[in-house]
């Protein structure tokens, strides 16, 4: 079976399911299925080397001839959107049933399957308009699914942020396929790398896509709209909606020339991004938040990667250049898995409890266990902790900054400094993970709602465990992958030479396996030993206190005060207090926000401004005819002087 | 012959003048119906040799803005009933100052134009300059849907004018068009300025500003 074929039967399965998905949620879910199943097939044929599929049909839509492509780049975002669109659509089968949500269920189903189509769209098209119509076709489709529960205000808010945000974007991206086909004479899209006259247009490029993937500071849109939509959207979203920006990115870096600061540009808003991106999400006390700020973290290593591949390709050292295109590779897939197992493990917390406040939660791993070890199986993943496969990737991107910083050239002046500050996210992604799953899953329930918490069913079980598994598989199988990664990087920019696998990959996936090994042994033996001698309950220490409360915890806030003072110029804590005083103290108040920095006081201000100058035109426009006809007369008044200026002087 | 002409120009240009200094709907309409007569004798005497076309034109243009425009401009006004006064935005007197200097301004104007030798002695673009300001000038300072009507038609008066430069050079026809879809928008605008009536109850065109959404 071809590539063409399946992708065919995925889409004949796709459209079917969008017919039936108001009706017949069951049938829904096997074309779901069954078209997602087909698309991986495909996909993993063209990364196994069974060659590109290309196919250029006479039938003009919208006047440019239908020309689709699949390369070993696009079936790599291809195969992670089939497998994240599959588990989200099981999960939602239960985690947004008709029973639960009569009215939006059906609507989330079509809506669903129409942005898997619409992605996929983004991914195979060739042509510079199709890639836009279909652009635009997902950013509406997200809104849709983003604003399912249209009940709740701060979704419609978070949706409209994402809809101005994405269509900021999608300007720029006009611009870019406006100029790229007037430049080339043809919207058809390919490698054109031999004209150095367009390396301007990837700024851009990077503009427009840099927003869709929440490249710091183009984030703003990115942690409503994760926090606010429902959580399998957001598991889609921050798993396989963001990476398309990413795959624009790479996608026009690989095909067009690129001017000589893009790699450095890329490497700093990715290293920066990195950084400033999991402080911010260290300090939200709301779950959802806290795993939407990790995603611009991931994004920045993403980009880090890129940028610094770019700076190869400058500087002809194509060996270290290709480890860090590779990590940034593997770390779309790695982040891609991990991040919608937490999203979608977030989204049983809160189908459990109700909230997503972390200071809500607390003591669920005693009420949800399965919940409890995916997601903090996730957490070790996205802290890049070994043996998972976080770790993988990152330990590529680094060993890539290494050896560039090995060659003392200029390269190593971009490398040393994101080598530390990825470092420095690292431990901070670390803090923040250990924060999220103590304060959820640890100490005593903090609410009744907590209290009274349950596992979720089986069929948000599922996709989570295939998830896992995922990211159990991608940890292991380093050196399985190493060739599909090699023909992804070759199909970026074939001035990339595939190198063999880093000797280390193998040792490193021994490394992880002992690893492992020894985790499940140490578990084994500590639960052989507690049902031999039983565990003893009582109380732990509370320093005399003589009614403890749950209240009395560390809470989320108490992890992370040390970082919120170190950041305090980025963050901008906004807090309001009453200490308790005298000796009998009444009640006392804290509350402690952390605002949207870089929407709050940068976009925001100018965004005020642009309304506050268009209320002031918007007075012109008022309705009397006799000021519109004085209008008239002033244009055609300055139109002759202009005319009598330019004949007689 | 010359003479002649600019003495009807003349005669426009101060008919202007009365129609921005007049305070009642009737007396309006009456200078329009005038200028337009006179602007109807016009091509007779710039055509040198007797022919039926130009005839017919100018007895069309005399009937049609002497009379039929001004008859259903009359006829509005009877049917909508409304108030003969005419309540200006901008006031009489600096309307007539906007006229005259307007006129003035035309005349210096013209004079710095690069026209054709046989046109340089002729009040007609002076006259066609004054005429369209004048209309603008009643257009944007009347508040009464059918002084504004008014304001068009010496609006359109001053675009005549303007023609009769080229009515050599363009067919007569064109002229006969221009004076159809003029008196075809007259009396379209008849026909709202009922239905302007009947919505809000007054001609006011300040009223018109709730549609402006």
């Amino acid at each position: 079976m071809t590539a063409g074929f399946l992708l065919s039967v995925g889409a004949v399965a796709a459209v079917a399911a969008t017919a039936a998905g108001r009706r017949l949620p069951r049938i829904w879910l096997s074309l779901v299925s069954l078209a997602c199943a087909a698309a991986l097939a495909a996909s993993v044929r063209v990364l196994a080397g069974a060659g590109e599929w290309e196919w250029r049909s006479t039938y003009a839509l919208a006047g440019q001839p239908v020309h689709l492509r699949l390369d070993a780049l696009s079936a790599l975002f291809l195969a992670l959107l089939s497998f994240i669109g599959c588990s989200g659509a099981v999960f939602s089968r239960e985690y947004w049933s008709d029973e639960h949500k009569p009215d939006s269920a059906p609507r989330g189903r079509v809506a669903w399957i129409s942005m898997l189509i619409c992605m996929a769209l983004v991914l195979t098209v060739s042509n510079g308009l199709h890639f836009l119509i279909a652009w635009e076709l997902f950013a509406v489709c997200g809104y849709f699914l983003l604003t399912l529960d249209r009940g709740n205000g701060d979704a419609r808010a978070a949706g409209w942020l994402y809809l101005t945000c994405s269509h900021a974007g999608t300007l720029a991206l006009f611009a870019f396929f406006s100029l790229l086909a007037v430049h080339t004479g043809s919207w058809d899209l390919g490698p054109m790398r031999d004209r150095p006259e367009l390396a301007p247009l990837f700024w851009l490029a990077l503009f427009g896509f840099g927003v869709k993937a929440g490249l710091f500071p183009l984030h703003v849109w990115l942690p409503s709209a994760h926090a606010n939509a429902p959580s399998h959207v957001s598991a889609l979203m921050s798993g396989v909606a963001i990476k398309m920006g990413v795959y624009g990115v790479l996608r026009f870096s690989g095909w067009l020339p690129t001017p000589q600061a893009a790699g450095w540009v890329l490497v700093a808003l990715g290293a920066s991004g990195a950084l400033f991106g999991i402080v911010f999400g260290f300090v939200q006390n709301d779950l959802k938040r806290l795993l939407a700020y990790c995603s611009v973290e991931n994004v920045g290593i993403i980009f880090v990667g890129l940028g610094g591949a770019l700076i190869a390709l400058r500087h002809g050292e194509a060996p270290w250049g290709i480890l860090l295109l590779a990590g940034a590779l593997l770390h779309v897939w790695n982040h891609g898995a991990f991040k919608s197992l937490l999203f979608l493990g977030s989204g049983s917390l809160m189908h459990a409890t109700g909230t997503r406040e972390l200071s809500r939660m607390g003591g669920l791993w005693r009420r949800m266990p399965w919940s409890t070890v995916l997601f903090a199986l996730g957490a070790v993943a996205v802290a890049g902790l070994p043996p998972l496969n976080g770790f993988v990737s990152e330990w590529l991107v680094y060993l890539g900054l290494f050896q560039a910083a090995a060659t003392r050239t200029v390269a190593a002046w971009a490398a040393v400094p994101a080598a530390i500050a990825l470092a420095t996210a690292g431990a901070v992604a670390l803090a923040a993970f250990a924060k999220a799953s103590s304060v959820a899953f640890l100490g005593a329930p903090r609410s009744d709602a907590a209290h009274n918490a349950h596992e979720c069913g089986p069929l948000m079980r599922g996709p989570m465990l295939a998830i896992a598994a995922l990211c159990i598989l991608l940890a292991f199988l380093p050196s399985l992958l190493w060739p599909a990664l090699m023909r992804a990087a070759s199909d970026w920019n074939p001035a990339l030479t595939a190198v063999a696998l880093p000797a280390a990959m193998p040792a490193l996936a021994l490394i992880q396996a002992t690893l492992a090994a020894i985790a499940a042994v140490a578990v084994l033996l500590l639960v052989s030993r507690a049902t031999k001698t039983g565990v003893r309950r009582g109380p732990t220490w509370d320093c005399g206190f003589a009614a403890p409360t749950p209240r009395i915890q560390y809470t989320g806030g108490s992890f992370s005060g040390i970082v919120e003072g170190w950041f305090g110029w980025l963050l901008q804590p906004q807090r309001f207090a009453s200490d308790p005083r005298g000796t009998l103290p009444t009640s006392s108040v804290r509350v402690a926000r952390i605002p949207e920095t870089v929407l709050e006081r940068i976009v925001g201000p100018v965004a005020a401004f642009v309304t506050g100058a268009s209320a002031i035109a918007r007075r012109l426009q008022h309705g009397r005819l006799q000021a519109y006809l004085l209008y008239i007369l002033a244009g055609v008044f300055l139109v002759g002087i202009t005319v009598f200026l330019g004949v007689f002087l | 012959m010359n003479e002649t002409l600019n003495l009807l120009v003349g005669m426009a240009m101060g008919l202007n003048l009365l129609a921005l200094g007049s305070g009642r709907l009737p007396t309006l309409i009456r200078t329009v119906a005038l200028q337009g007569m006179t602007l109807g004798i016009m091509p007779l005497l710039i055509e040198p040799r007797f022919e039926w076309p130009v005839v017919l034109v100018s007895f069309a243009t005399v009937v049609g803005k002497g009379w039929i425009i001004p008859s259903l401009l009359r006829r509005a006004m009877r049917t909508a009933n409304i108030d003969r006064e005419i309540e200006p935005f901008i006031g009489f007197v600096p309307s007539l100052l906007l006229g005259a200097g307007g006129t003035i301004a035309a005349v210096a104007l013209s004079r710095a134009l690069p026209l054709l030798p046989e046109h340089a002695g002729s009040m007609l673009v002076p006259g066609a300059l004054a005429s369209v300001l004048t209309g603008f000038v009643l257009l944007i300072g009347r508040t009464k849907a059918i002084s504004q009507v008014c304001g068009y038609l010496i609006l359109e008066n001053g675009i005549y004018l303007f023609g009769l430069l080229l009515i050599q050079a363009t067919p007569l026809l064109v002229d006969a068009g221009i004076l159809l879809d003029v008196t075809v928008g007259v009396f379209v605008i008849g026909i709202i300025v009922d239905r302007i009536q009947r919505a809000f109850d007054s001609l006011d065109t300040r009223k018109l500003t709730v549609l402006r959404e």
